[in-house]
């Protein structure tokens, strides 16, 4: 069990990059994706265990193709409901490479004050 | 959290739908359908566990019933901030009478109107002769399967229906099917369909949107014309005086009845006036209309926490009625 101020850190945190990496994911792909399968990628790329609760994604998948970010398709499944294929459009990698940057500066503006902080932990001690 | 982890998919699906109780109704129909896709996913992607093992991790992987309530709750909430476009509304009554004609929903749901009539006639065409036919059929065998196809195809048409109302007004709705059990049997299947109120309530609102898309349509229209003609009136009148039809204004109104509104200097400004405040109320009444229209479909179309089928059916209820 977790602490739950962690949780709480780690659940704000992930609340923009959901999309981000769905967005990823997804362009990275060469086929179309749903659901379960993107769940499954991201636990398998961190060791069986993904950041994200699976659940999370799902809303955020619907947000992005509402937002034209993403194209879906229908196809039966023996399993179960009927399951939606997303696939990235146009729009969804020019608005990816938008946050790529945004990421990666507001991951270099953090890691500055975090770094340093350790740093200066290091030389005063 | 204080209640037992579920063991089941039907478990899980049932405290989900607790946890959402009291979110919009279109929300809930969504999340119930993504969990369930997972879900059942899960369990067919691990063949040798039961499916009480399989949902026992269910909690680390997918996420608790509540966590993913809150996901959607919170998404939704996040999307809606995020798509509506920021606008300044005019704080004044006046600014706030005329503001309508920035509010995109209002041309919209006037669009909405005017499409209600052929969109009424082909659904009422569709209910009727499916109805009739099935009743008809229902002497041969294939009466029963057609009535299947019928319902099938009704509620296609009523997830296009809400897709439609959700473009035009802005209201949330249903983005899914609802999911029918697979483990039913033809003549259970046709047994639950019966039962379901929904496949009543669809039927009916199909039958209804005519005489609705009717009156809509005559209010769009009778609307617009008496608006616009009587906005474009002065105009006329200016482009006369002008000697653009070839003879003056007395000319153009000589025969135009009442004669104290078209022989009088503020007559015809007048009507031009009237006819901008009657567009304004028709834009407001548009979109009012359409927010209506919208709650009604959704109470008619969508399913209100409807009880699962099968053997969840049975602790639904009890769980709808407690």
């Amino acid at each position: 069990m977790d602490d739950s101020n962690e949780r709480k850190f780690q659940k704000e945190l992930n609340g923009g990059l959901v999309g981000l990496v769905l967005l990823a994911v997804l362009a990275e792909s060469n086929e179309d994706l749903y659901g379960y399968e993107i769940a499954k990628r991201l636990a398998h790329a961190n060791d069986g265990t993904s950041i994200f609760k699976e659940g999370t994604i799902y809303p955020v998948l619907r947000a992005l193709s509402a937002g034209d970010l993403l194209t879906s398709r229908i196809v039966p499944s023996y399993s179960g409901p009927p399951r939606r294929y997303y696939r990235i459009t146009e729009q969804g990698r020019s608005v990816l490479a938008e946050w790529k940057l945004i990421w990666a500066s507001t991951r270099d503006f953090v890691d500055r004050f975090t770094e340093t902080e350790t740093l200066r932990i290091g030389h005063s001690s | 959290m204080n209640r037992s982890a579920p063991r089941s998919i039907d478990q899980y699906l049932r405290q989900l739908r607790e946890e959402l109780a009291g979110s919009d109704a279109a929300l809930i129909q969504d999340a119930l359908y993504d969990a369930e896709e997972y879900l059942r996913a899960e369990v067919a992607a691990h063949p040798d566990k039961s499916e009480s093992d399989v949902l026992e991790l269910i909690a680390s992987t997918y996420g608790a019933p509540d966590e993913v309530a809150g996901a959607y709750r919170d998404t939704e909430v996040k999307v809606k901030a995020a798509m509506a476009t920021p606008r300044k509304m005019p704080k004044s009554a006046i600014g706030r009478f005329f503001g309508v004609f920035l509010d995109p929903r209002a041309y919209t749901s006037l669009f909405f109107l005017l499409l209600a009539l052929p969109t009424g006639i082909i659904y009422f065409v569709l209910t009727v002769t499916g109805l009739s036919l099935s009743a008809g059929l229902l002497v041969l065998i294939i009466g029963v399967p057609f009535f299947l196809l019928f319902m099938a195809v009704c509620r296609v048409v009523s997830l296009a229906e809400g897709g439609l109302i959700e473009a035009m007004t802005g209201v949330r709705m249903p983005r899914r099917p609802v999911y029918q059990g697979k483990a039913l049997s033809f003549w259970a299947r046709i047994g639950e369909m019966l039962k379901d109120p929904r496949t009543w309530t669809t039927i009916a609102y199909f039958i209804l949107r005519l005489p609705i898309g009717i009156l809509y349509f005559l209010i769009a229209v009778a609307g617009l014309s008496v608006s616009l003609s009587l906005i474009v009136l002065p105009i006329i009148g200016v482009l006369a005086q002008a000697g653009w039809f070839g003879m003056s204004a007395v000319d153009v109104f000589s025969n135009a009845q009442p004669e104290w509104v078209f022989k009088t200097e503020f007559g015809i400004p007048i009507l031009g006036l009237a006819g901008v405040l009657l567009l304004t109320s028709l834009m407001h009444l548009a979109r009012g209309i359409g927010r209506l229209h919208a709650m009604f479909a959704k109470s008619m179309l969508v399913a209100r926490a409807a009880p699962r089928t099968t053997e969840a059916a049975g602790s639904g209820a009890a769980l709808a009625a407690s």
